[in-house]
């Protein structure tokens, strides 16, 4: 016979999933925006080469409307989102004074920032 | 247009699945740019890897309003997943395609006996509010800090296996595009005790940290077309929040079963390009 299993309630988790859904919303409609207007450009995935990332000029690209601008600021920010998860987590857990939990986010950022600096450093 | 449509419409159905299963939807998004479009092998990782981070954040934030996704267990898993996939995205770029493709359609053979093992062994379905699972240990709960990572109903059993399974994930997640659910999920359940509803909620949840560690060298690389992602990204998002929201009604049995069908088609298309064999 089984056990009965339920549900796990996390203080943190709320908080958590909000700041999941409303980034995953915003770079969606970032990206979805880009994909219109690269249609409108007359852009044809896989037939044309879009540009690589180039931040200095994101902003200028995401308000003149220019397709791999919008384009590349959803798919950034797309990348960064699990970080600023595990950032709001960490938050969460310090607030609730366990530690335990706030060493094991604290050790998760510091592997997703050595990813960051191996891949700068590689590149 | 018309390849832009395809591209979004790939990406709804690698959504759907990925969420529903916890496995990302990488599975199924490699093979479609690499087979169907043409793309480089680690091109399709990489626009993979942001599907899958897709895919993670849109139904984790469901699972985890829910109260379905265990956030803790999954924090602590990430640990080693990230480690993994840290090293499997310096490794990807030294490998040989062909050799990343023959590596791709084995994993795909593994999932699709899996998957028609847990359909056969007729796994309990019902939501996860409230589940008898049958395969639940028990055993004594754990000592120490795997006491801390269990939910109500359930315990963490021989949680260093699960960490050394899990830095395995991140490794392969890295090499071929997936989220590592097709690890963490098994892992999860048969080794660590956790029952399959949470198991695939928190494989959701992980897989976005297991994927950003390694998206990041793919896009500092320039191993990534904007004009392709794009409208993969948009696709997965849409499927993998709706799957989200209706993964409690959605018969998975049906659902396995064509999934298998799927996988092993796929893995002889990879098996193919591997020994550089055109298949029909």
């Amino acid at each position: 016979m089984g056990r009965v299993v339920g549900v796990v309630r996390d203080p943190v988790a709320g908080a958590v999933a909000r700041l999941l859904m409303a980034g995953a919303i915003a770079s969606v409609v970032l990206v979805a925006a880009g994909v219109v207007l690269m249609l409108a450009a007359g852009l044809r995935p896989t037939a044309d080469s879009g540009p690589g990332p180039d931040p200095a000029s994101i902003v200028a690209d995401v308000v003149g409307l220019r397709p791999a601008g919008l384009l590349w600021a959803g798919l950034l920010l797309t990348v960064a989102l699990p970080t600023a998860r595990v950032a709001l987590a960490l938050a969460g857990f310090l607030r609730l004074g366990d530690r335990r939990a706030s060493a094991v986010a604290a050790g998760v950022l510091g592997v997703l920032a050595l990813a960051f600096a191996v891949a700068l450093a590689t590149s | 247009m018309a390849v832009t449509l395809l591209l979004a419409a790939g990406g709804l159905g690698a959504g759907v699945f990925g969420a529903l299963l916890g496995l990302g939807g990488g599975i199924l998004i490699v093979p479609l740019l690499t087979l169907a479009f043409g793309l480089p092998f680690r091109e399709a990782v990489a626009i993979s890897l942001l599907a899958v981070i897709t895919t993670s954040s849109a139904s984790a934030a469901v699972y985890l309003e829910r109260g379905v996704a265990n956030l803790r267990l999954g924090m602590t898993l990430e640990l080693l997943t990230a480690t993994g996939a840290l090293a499997g995205g310096l490794l990807a770029f030294i490998l040989d395609e062909r050799l990343l493709a023959g590596i791709f359609a084995a994993m795909l053979v593994y999932v699709a006996v899996s998957m028609a093992r847990r359909r056969e062994a007729g796994i309990d379905e019902r939501p996860p509010d409230l589940v008898v699972d049958p395969t639940a240990d028990a055993s004594p709960p754990a000592n120490g800090f795997a006491a801390t990572l269990g939910g109500p109903g359930y315990a963490i059993r021989r949680l260093p296996l699960g960490l050394a399974l899990s830095a395995f994930a991140g490794l392969q997640s890295a090499l071929l595009g997936v989220g590592g659910g097709i690890v963490k999920v098994p892992a999860m359940h048969l080794a660590m005790g956790v029952p399959l509803r949470v198991a695939t909620a928190t494989s959701n949840l992980t897989i976005g940290v297991t994927a950003s560690a390694s998206a990041v060298l793919y896009l500092l690389r320039d191993a990534l077309d904007p004009y392709v992602a794009g409208p993969v990204v948009v696709g997965v998002f849409v499927g993998a929040t709706a799957a989200a929201r209706i993964a409690h009604r959605v018969p998975l049995r049906v659902l396995r079963l064509l999934f298998v069908v799927v996988l092993v088609y796929v893995a002889v298309q990879m098996a193919g390009r591997a020994f550089g064999v055109v298949l029909g």
